[in-house]
């Protein structure tokens, strides 16, 4: 069982930081001898659901992938080719992953830029933050409904209240929702303006950090911005990427902002067809189930390694709290 | 002076960020009062004439079932998910945080990797398995899976939060003689409960939300939910009902904002306590 | 809060892991995939039928109060009925079809018969037809054949609708347009679009009028173009009938008019999805191509003016035809095709039931029964009743064969190409190129 002796650096394994120290290495041994049933008690539900609703699934649609499946007919084996069509004849495909990531590089920051700041403002209010931080979430408990996308077309399109209010600061944007390079920023926006989730955690995070750290920087003359560039983006840096880790994730799979907002068809003329969106359109609407699973094994691809990715770059960013004070 | 409006201005900051974050839903709440000729065309916040007609058609429900009983619906669902995401996650979260196995770590990156796939393509698969189990048409389908840790989102944050307590209660507890089962639900439960408050509120919400699954799974519309007879209001094929949709809608999301005021406090005031304040 | 563990050296683990699920798990679930069970439904007593549509309020209503009836005629059986909005309807369909089948009853969309009944999920209705367990001498022979894959008799029409234009006999008059006949043609049609514009009315949020909603996104609107012209859609099951110099023809049109100013804006057709949101609901057109059944839904949103009119001609020749509104299939593995048949028959033929169905899926396909309910038809629903008898008797080619399978994404395919031509991202001959590559893929495949 190599995965407990060997730990790297910026530890990935599941019990790595809080515990630290040689001492509990011994204990752990110890543990690994321990009977194993007990674990699998505790794991059993999550077992059953894992391989019956998740693994045999998954399974099915990696095999789908290598088939032509129209949802009627058995599915037909066809090797690769739903893989190499995707890659060398499917000129939506490639502006999909277009769109895509330009969803990603500007929802994600934004939204948790968004969420860190309200999280800040409202870690400084005194009383009355239990009202905001339930108003500053209200958004998030909407979801994406058809009346919410509603509302949104009407705020973006023509004459609606974001266009004007550009408007008076100079800017004229026309409406957004009929404007094939504007589209996607209505649906950027709505993701932002549902910031809840991170928010919390953020606030969660700072909080954890002890006041006594900012009380001795102030007493060193340390004004705000120099306490927030040194105090509390090191300490909240591990939620920052907790939150950078499952935003993205999420982001990346972004579909009922942009289902609810165009309709369903990712419109206008494809300016909103975001991966997951082209995926259940070829999947359900054309009946190319088996496509949409070469497609969906792809996006999970290009997600791990994306994560990974931002794994290997936290090493250089990420400070952990719980290794420094082991030390 | 100086200082009181220092001490204003993240007030200040906050009402006003408020004030343009709030305004699409006052727009929504606006727009549930508004005329039919309104609803799509008006470029107003303030209806034209308050049309309380919107409310009086939306809460006389959909397909002949009230509002109450869809309501009645979706609150069963959403306390069954609760209830199964908050033992079946805790659980399997324990096991990761706090026992060792083989193949421990394969697990965890499979269970993390499953937050990686589009959930469109498991779909059929899942049907498939529901219809051969007969569960079709019925609330299981929706429930079920939650008592089977399957939303690893939430799995993940518990084995986050236990991997922050400190393990000195456990290991005593254990010289006690206390078995892991005991541990658990003892020791580790009760200081997870933080944990354990913001993944119901989560759960609550985001089932209460979940548009897509329903619609698969349910049939009879005695069965629907609130968030499924929501959309029987607006039929692009058929004639629509604007108004009394957002009235509905604005209906369908009181629950939860009622539930969301009352447990807030615990959501982020439980994030943040590490366990031995919890 | 710790760091999310996903590590990097997981990676090669996790994947061999699914590879080995993948080999073993994969089959078996595959195997299920085509094994099919029968639909959901418990039997306690007696039979219990499910049937399932699309559809409003209206639709929901009047179909329960049939289906009531059609329980208190046949004792000890039940009817579990379920009625949702179109998106959800053929999501929901198609993943019941491919996990394990559809209800014994289903509503099904023009557009599906060719996949549902090629891919078995529909149960063949000859014999039923031949000994008259489901009569169908009153109803058109062109329009049952709609409901007809390779030969066979899948489904039955359960409404008639045919296309026209909903236009606004105001500005028409003001434009000193005359009041379009069932011989118009395309040119009248374009002429008048221009005229209509060019009276420089303003909307409501004060942008000019136009004079019809862009055609150009819909498919529809081709095929009317097309028929006039003696074309059609397809060929074949895997082949179109038409060529790229038909379609960028048609497309030059519509661009053109878009344009010089006489049919709405982009970012205004891009948003239509209902009468509301269309740009003549929204008052910036003073016309919108559109079925006979929603018709009434412009009056009473817009007024009395607005009046239902035939769609342009080719010299003549009408390119529009009665097209069922929705068919009415039988799931495949239905548990009890008797008692199916017996509803399907009730649901088309029963005069009460079409009583009590009235026009809530167009007209009925029963002529008797439509004969007998439009005495009770008033304003605009009149209106169309009467327009329909008009074309009738002005001569319209009989309908199509159901379209082929690809052709829900060809559909889309139209709209998105047309899209891009609006949007200046592609001239109408690229366009109708690309679009032809894309649509012939889509059929042989």
């Amino acid at each position: 069982m190599s995965t407990v002796s060997t730990r790297s650096p910026a530890s990935t394994d599941p019990d790595s930081a809080p515990e630290g120290g040689a001492p509990q290495r011994t204990g752990r041994r110890r543990t690994v001898r321990d009977k194993q049933w007990p674990a699998y008690v505790f794991l059993s539900p999550w077992m059953i659901g894992a391989g019956v609703l998740t693994l045999a699934p998954m399974a099915v649609s990696l095999y789908l992938s290598f088939t032509d499946y129209n949802l009627f007919d058995p599915p037909e084996w066809v090797g690769l080719r739903n893989y190499t069509e995707m890659f060398t004849e499917d000129p939506r495909y490639w502006r999909s992953v277009g769109t895509t990531l330009l969803y990603v590089v500007v929802a994600v920051p934004l939204k948790l830029a968004f969420a860190l700041g309200v999280a800040m403002l409202l870690k400084n209010l005194g009383r009355g933050r239990s009202f905001y931080r339930s108003a500053f979430y209200a958004p998030s408990l909407l979801g994406a409904s058809m009346s919410i996308a509603l509302v949104w077309k009407a705020l973006f399109n023509d004459g609606g209240s974001v266009p004007e209010a550009l408007g008076w600061i100079g800017i004229d944007t026309g409406g957004w929702v009929g404007n094939t390079d504007l589209a996607v920023f209505a649906v950027v926006l709505l993701t932002v303006w549902q910031f809840g989730a991170p928010m919390v955690i953020f606030l969660a995070g700072l909080q954890q950090i002890s006041p006594d750290l900012y009380e001795a920087a102030a007493l060193d003359g340390a004004g705000r911005w120099r306490q927030f560039v040194s105090i509390t983006v090191p300490m909240l840096s591990p939620v920052v990427f907790f939150n950078l880790v499952l935003e993205t994730i999420q982001s990346f799979q972004v579909f009922t902002p942009a289902f609810a907002i165009s309709g369903g068809d990712g419109g206008p003329a494809d300016s909103t067809n975001f991966y997951t969106l082209y995926l259940y359109e070829r999947g359900f609407t054309a009946s190319h189930m088996g496509y949409a699973s070469a497609m969906a094994w792809m996006l999970l691809i290009a997600i791990a390694v994306i994560t990974a990715i931002l794994f290997r770059t936290s090493r250089s960013w990420v400070f952990y709290a719980d290794e420094e004070g082991g030390r | 002076m100086n200082l009181a409006v220092k001490r204003r201005l993240p007030h200040v900051a906050a009402a006003l960020g408020l004030l343009v974050l709030l305004y699409p839903l006052a727009w929504l709440l606006a727009t549930s009062l508004k005329p039919a000729d309104e609803v799509l065309t008006s470029l107003d916040l303030w209806p034209g004439k308050l049309e309380w007609s919107n409310y009086t058609t939306a809460l006389e429900g959909v397909s002949g079932i009230s509002v109450g009983r869809l309501l009645g619906n979706t609150v069963l669902i959403a306390t069954g998910a609760v209830i199964g995401n908050v033992l079946s996650c805790s659980l399997a979260a324990y096991a990761f945080a706090r026992l060792r196995f083989r193949m421990r770590g394969v697990m965890f990156g499979f269970m993390v990797a499953t937050l990686m796939l589009p959930h469109h393509v498991v779909l059929i698969p899942q049907y498939i398995v529901f219809n051969q189990l007969g569960m079709v048409d019925t609330y299981w389908p929706l429930i079920l899976p939650k008592f089977l840790a399957t939303e690893a989102f939430f799995v993940f944050l518990i084995v986050q939060f236990m991997r922050g307590l400190p393990r000195e209660l456990e290991e005593s507890a254990r010289i006690d003689g206390c078995g892991p089962f005991r541990t658990y639900w003892s020791i580790t439960l009760p200081l997870s409960r933080p944990a354990l408050i913001t993944t119901a509120i989560f759960t609550f919400i985001w089932t209460w939300n979940d548009f897509f699954t329903q619609m698969i799974y349910l049939f009879a519309p005695e069965k629907f939910t609130i968030t499924l007879a929501l959309r029987s209001f607006v039929d692009t094929s058929s004639m629509s009902a604007y108004g009394p949709m957002f009235a509905m809608s604005v209906i369908s999301v009181l629950p939860i904002v009622l539930f969301f005021f009352v447990f807030q406090r615990y959501l982020v005031q439980g994030m943040a306590t590490s366990g031995l304040k919890g | 809060m710790p760091e999310p563990p996903i590590g990097r050296r997981r990676h090669p683990s996790r994947r061999s892991v699914l590879a080995a699920a993948g080999a073993g798990l994969g089959t078996a679930l595959a195997a299920s995939l085509t094994a099919c069970s029968s639909a959901s439904g418990g039997e306690s007593r007696g039979v219990t039928l499910t049937i399932a549509w699309w559809g409003n309020d209206d639709r929901a209503e009047r179909t329960q109060r049939a289906l009531r009836l059609f329980e208190k005629e046949h004792p000890g059986v039940t009817v579990q009925a379920s009625n949702s909005d179109f998106g959800s309807y053929m999501q929901k369909l198609a993943t019941q079809a491919a996990g394990g089948g559809i209800p014994d009853l289903a509503q099904l969309d023009y557009r599906q018969i060719s996949q549902y009944a090629g891919g078995g999920a529909l149960l063949p209705l000859d014999s039923a037809v031949r000994d008259k367990r489901i009569r169908t001498a009153d109803i058109d022979t062109d329009l049952l054949r709609t409901g007809t894959f390779g030969g066979k008799q899948y489904a039955l029409p359960m409404g008639r609708g045919i296309t026209g234009f909903a236009y606004d006999t105001k500005m028409f008059k003001k434009a000193g347009l005359r009041t379009p006949r069932p011989d118009w043609t395309w040119q009248e049609w374009a002429e008048a679009n221009r005229r209509i514009a060019a009276l420089g009315l303003k909307s409501p949020d004060g942008r000019p009028v136009t004079g019809a909603n862009d055609g150009g996104v819909n498919e529809d609107v081709f095929e009317t173009w097309l028929r006039s012209r003696g074309g059609k859609l397809y060929a074949s099951q895997t082949r179109l009938g038409f060529s790229e110099d038909d379609l960028t023809e048609f497309w030059t049109l519509c661009d053109d008019l878009r344009r010089s100013g006489a049919t709405a804006e982009p970012k205004d057709t891009v948003q239509a999805v209902s009468i509301e949101t269309s740009p003549m609901g929204r008052g910036l057109a003073a016309s919108d191509y559109t079925w006979d059944a929603p018709f009434p839904g412009y009056t009473d949103l817009l007024g009395d003016q607005v009046r239902f009119c035939p769609c342009p001609t080719t010299d003549g020749r009408q390119g529009s035809y009665f097209k069922p509104s929705m068919l009415l299939g039988i799931g495949a593995n239905t548990r009890h095709p008797e008692e199916a048949v017996q509803l399907a028959d009730f649901l088309t033929n029963d005069p009460r039931a079409g009583a009590i169905l009235g026009f809530t899926r167009s007209t009925p396909p029963n002529k008797a029964t439509a004969r007998r309910v439009a005495k009770t038809l008033e304003g605009s629903e009149l209106q169309i009743y009467r327009y329909a008898q008009d074309m009738e008797k002005y001569g319209l080619d009989a309908p199509p064969a159901a379209p082929p399978r690809g052709d829900v994404a060809i559909q889309i395919a139209f709209k998105r190409q047309y899209q891009r031509i609006a949007y200046d991202l592609a001239s109408p001959r690229d366009a109708a190129r690309e679009f032809i590559d894309e649509a012939e893929r889509e059929l042989r495949s």
